[in-house]
């Protein structure tokens, strides 16, 4: 589909922890996570815009983050989510998990 | 954490609506970011769609994490279903109905199987119960003489493989033997049928049906009473005093309730017994077939039945009472098997008397006892296997049927799932959905089909009982049969609903999208079934004809007596305390009484009915002879006067037995007209003698009948050589009266009771049928086999039809272009329909081509069910074919006339 970015599937299971990550320094609706992690990303990760609603239902039976009705900076009403203390907690975990994972590609890809 | 899932799952619908709201917000954040970008505002909100990706799918995915899908999209289903069935008025209803009969008839058959060949006896722990029975090698030798150590039997004998003979009757002797020191069995105990007996409650003389049983009978069958106390061993002795337990539904009827039973005295035969207690409701004793109203205790049979009864228990070699035994904790049947036979083998060996007898000596089998004694299995098992593959196979065309209107609906539907799948549904989602549907029809048709059964099984009983008051089969609907019930609707359904489901959700749908006529591909499958149900209803055809067959022949058979407008009932003045020789005049003076009914032309009485005699035993056990020559083979009935005038029987010479022949003058008989050939030849019998040894008597033939078919029809020797005598010089202690009456025997029933009510209000009038009535219920089997396969071969038959109705007409819808075109090149109307026609006289011959071969396998399975008809009758089978075709071009004449009459412009247009 021509899309310059990458999409964020190289790595299954990495958005949950893109979102935690996300709401761990700002609360955000969900619009404002796909802009906050494609800029902070610098453009290069593009989350599948629409997969990212499934996610936030699944950490939010988890209960990982939590939503709250709130107003948007443009004025309108949004579902804002915010991180609770399980998710931080779950998000020190799969940063661990990801971080072994990377240094281990790393490693296989520097041998060569 | 599933606690938070259900409460989400409470706030499902609020929550849809948030996440709703969310995407929305997000598109048109989206939208406005691309616009701010410099797109135009259509391409900006089209472009954030896109991006999106599917909306109601993520959306469905997001309800997904709170709700379990499948809960929810099977709600959806069950909607949609409904609404298409309702949209399908008439299909719904034929798929429902024909599924209806198919499964009615199979829980219908299933239920009786169940109560007959699967239902434990309703004791504790019925499954360390065991039966003991014997097997022998056949008792007769190469001269057909009788040489056995079982010298006498009271009872049932059966064949078992390979010529041997099988028995569950023993000496008394025999359960004395195995009853000392048993180291296997914790109780073993012994009864034997004491069939119908006259009792009296409240000076009501009634029958009742009874059975003598061992002081043991009630502890090893570890039963409790409903009121009072159970036989035990102290009232099982010569000299206890007389005592009776009565069945519970005896209890009710006789007495008011069980509590009202207790101390009573009753009349048995005339003997006085008190009831001590009162079986449990769903006791039947141990033959689910005969479920005794009374039981006395073994040794009272020295008072019912006198001194007959007294040799019973000191005679090694007659055989006559059945035994069961409860098994001790831990012992297998194996084990038990391994102690008793030696010690039987001992036993038995000390009876036999000559070497020929030891050569056959019986051995000791243990077999099962859980489910009671197999008389009725035995008599039932087979037919109702017969049945089942027979209701088995409606069901399966049944299903084929709705399996191919549903092709043929999903043929019309495919651009619906086309169109689903091409929004983005999966395609097991929406074959979920099409199997939900068909699942929905499956149980609707269960639902009917139990209903169906109810009143199925009402009709069997009453097809099967035949008239019989002591019917003792109970089918009933409880949860095992409605558990199968059940599972067989659902497999129906999957059964059925696979293949369109499988079919219409090909991931091909371009080409149907493309096809807005809503046409496809001829359908192999559809053709298939169609030639599996029209084997079927061959088959079910090709039974029909030999079950009907059969009936016509055994209606056909001569029967050399009359068989209508003669009604028949049965007394036993000797259980009440006639004796010879006011017995004698007691019967003959009721004959008298009933022959002065006005309507009745003459009556009679006889030891039994024709048909019955076999049963009803001889009135002379000795051996016959004329002169020094044995008679052999002759069979003897016991008549009253006017015998061969009440059952039109012609007499060719001398007379017939009548009011001269009383007990005191010289004993006379009349013999049928092949015995007096056989053994007379040419010569006059009339004045010569017929001699028995052992009884030092002579009878003088004083008469020749006419050849009678004695016993029942299907008895291989047809015109038996007779000899009648009469039943004021060989009393029977029964007799059957025989009323020759101008219209409805049964009409006179009412005035005969009168008569014998008023000469003696303690008997009882029993067995009052009417000759042909009573003649039928021998052949019963047949009569209901005929009946009802001839009912499933009609059934399957129309089931066909309606497919091959089904398929026919999808086929022409499918060629309306072709046939246009055909029509617009000047094709005739006859050539159009022969061209339909054709197609469905083809699925036709192939059906029935495949189903020969079927048929032989059938062939050998109810040969045994057929009596004078070969199962492979050409004749049979060709009406069958017949039937069969002429049925199939029924079914095709009205989609082939209707294709006949396409406007040729109007499907040209449509194309």
């Amino acid at each position: 589909m021509g899309r310059k970015a990458q999409k964020n599937d190289s790595l299954p299971g990495s958005l949950d922890m893109l979102i935690l990550r996300t709401l761990s320094q700002r609360d955000l609706h969900g619009y404002g996570i796909v802009q906050f992690i494609q800029q902070s990303s610098g453009n290069e990760l593009l989350v599948e815009e629409g997969s990212l609603y499934p996610a936030l239902q699944r950490l939010e039976v988890n209960g990982w983050i939590d939503g709250v009705w709130g107003v948007t900076s443009n004025n309108r009403r949004a579902r804002i989510y915010k991180i609770t203390a399980a998710g931080r907690k779950q998000l020190a975990v799969e940063a661990r998990k990801y971080a072994k994972l990377t240094l281990a590609i790393a490693r296989v890809m520097g041998a060569e | 954490m599933w606690i938070r899932r259900l409460r989400y799952w409470l706030e499902s619908a609020r929550r849809s609506e948030a996440l709703r709201e969310e995407m929305t917000l997000h598109l048109a954040e989206k939208a406005a970011e691309l616009e701010a970008d410099g797109m135009p505002p259509e391409c900006a909100r089209a472009e954030a769609r896109r991006r999106f990706g599917n909306v109601g799918l993520k959306q469905e995915e997001s309800r997904e994490i709170w709700i379990r899908r499948f809960w929810s999209e099977l709600g959806q289903d069950v909607r949609y279903g409904c609404r298409t069935m309702m949209a399908n008025k008439a299909f719904s209803a034929l798929a429902v109905l024909s599924l209806a009969l198919g499964i009615g008839a199979n829980t219908t058959i299933y239920s009786f199987m169940e109560s007959i060949l699967l239902r434990s006896l309703p004791v504790a722990d019925p499954e360390s119960l065991v039966v003991l029975n014997w097997q022998s090698p056949p008792p007769q030798n190469a001269d057909k003489q009788w040489v056995h150590v079982m010298h006498g039997l009271q009872g049932l004998a059966w064949p078992g493989g390979k010529g041997v003979m099988v028995s569950g009757m023993f000496p008394y002797r025999a359960l004395e033997t195995l009853r000392v020191e048993n180291p296997v069995f914790s109780t073993l105990f012994g009864y034997f049928n004491g069939l119908t007996r006259n009792l009296v409650v409240h000076g009501q003389a009634t029958t009742a049906s009874t059975e003598y049983v061992t002081g043991e009978y009630f502890r090893g069958l570890a039963v409790s009473p409903a009121a009072g106390r159970l036989i035990d061993s102290g009232d099982d002795r010569p000299g206890a005093a007389p005592v009776a337990v009565v069945s519970f539904a005896t209890s009710e009827n006789r007495f008011g309730g069980p509590p009202n039973a207790i101390g009573k005295s009753v009349l048995v035969d005339n003997v006085p017994f008190t009831v001590i207690g009162v079986a449990p409701p769903q006791f039947f004793g141990v033959d689910p077939a005969a479920a005794p109203d009374l039981y006395l205790p073994l040794h009272t049979n020295l008072l019912v039945d006198g001194t007959q009864a007294d040799r019973m228990y000191g005679d090694e070699n007659f055989y006559w009472i059945e035994m069961m035994g409860r098994l001790r904790p831990g012992v297998s049947r194996a084990q038990a098997q391994a102690a008793l036979a030696p010690r039987f083998h001992r036993w038995v060996e000390t009876t036999a008397k000559t070497a020929g007898e030891r050569a056959r000596l019986p051995a000791l089998i243990v077999n099962p006892g859980a489910e009671g004694l197999g008389s009725l299995r035995r008599q039932y098992s087979k037919p109702l296997y017969v049945l089942l593959m027979m209701v088995g196979l409606i069901l399966a065309t049944a299903c084929a049927n709705i399996a191919n209107l549903l092709l043929a609906r999903a043929a019309a539907r495919r651009r619906e799932m086309a169109v689903r799948l091409s929004l983005g549904a999966g395609r097991l989602r929406v074959m979920r959905q099409l199997l939900t549907e068909s699942v929905m029809l499956a149980s609707l048709g269960g639902a009917f089909g139990v209903l169906f059964a109810l009143w199925g099984m009402r009709w069997l009983t009453l097809l099967f009982s035949n008239g019989q008051e002591n019917f003792t089969l109970r089918a009933e609907l409880n949860w095992s049969v409605l558990a199968v019930t059940v599972a067989l609707s659902g497999v129906c359904g999957l059964l059925f609903g696979l293949a369109p489901a499988i079919q219409s959700t090909r991931p091909d749908v371009m080409p149907a999208l493309k096809d807005g006529r809503g046409g496809g591909p001829r359908r192999r499958g559809q053709h298939v079934l169609v030639v599996a149900q029209i084997a079927i209803s061959f088959l079910m055809l090709i039974a029909a004809g030999l079950f009907v067959r059969t009936l016509n022949q055994l209606h056909s058979v001569q029967l050399g007596y009359a068989r209508e407008n003669i009604l028949l009932f049965s007394l036993n003045a000797r259980q009440v305390g006639h004796r010879v020789p006011e017995l004698g005049t007691f019967y003959e003076n009721l004959r008298k009484r009933f022959e002065s009914i006005p309507g009745v032309s003459s009556a009679t009485l006889s030891q039994s009915s024709i048909i019955d005699a076999p049963r009803a035993g001889q009135p002379i056990q000795g051996t016959m002879k004329i002169g020094a020559v044995t008679l052999d083979g002759a069979r003897v009935m016991s008549t009253g006067p006017r015998f061969l005038t009440t059952m039109l029987i012609p007499i060719l010479a001398g007379r017939e037995i009548d009011d001269r022949d009383q007990p005191g003058w010289p004993p006379v008989a009349v013999i049928s007209e092949r015995l007096a050939r056989t053994y007379f030849g040419n010569e006059n019998p009339v004045g010569r003698h017929i001699t028995l040894p052992e009884e030092k008597r002579d009878l003088e033939i004083v008469g020749v009948s006419g050849n009678l078919r004695y016993g029942g029809l299907k008895n291989e020797e047809e015109n038996a050589m007779t000899v009648f005598v009469a039943v004021s010089q060989f009393a029977p202690d029964r007799v059957t009266y025989a009323l020759r009456t101008a219209g409805d025997p049964l009409r006179f029933a009412q005035s005969a009771r009168e008569i014998v009510r008023e000469a003696d209000s303690r008997i009882p009038v029993t067995n009052v049928i009417t000759q042909a009535a009573e003649i039928d219920r021998t052949i019963s089997r047949e009569v209901t086999f005929a009946k009802l396969c001839t009912g499933f071969a009609v059934l399957a038959l129309l089931i066909a039809c309606v497919g091959l109705y089904g398929t026919t007409s999808y086929n022409v819808a499918r060629q309306v272009g072709e046939i246009g075109i055909r029509m617009a090149l000047g094709a005739q109307r006859g050539a159009v329909i022969w061209m339909v026609l054709r197609r469905v006289l083809l699925l036709a011959a192939v059906g029935l081509a495949i189903s020969v071969p079927a048929a032989f396998v059938m062939f050998r399975v109810v040969r045994s069910f057929l009596f004078e008809t070969q199962p492979n009758d050409p004749v049979n089978m060709t009406l069958a074919a017949v039937v069969l075709v002429s049925a199939a071009i029924l079914a095709g004449y009205a989609p082939a006339r209707r294709a006949s009459r396409i406007d040729p412009l109007a499907a040209l247009r449509r194309e």
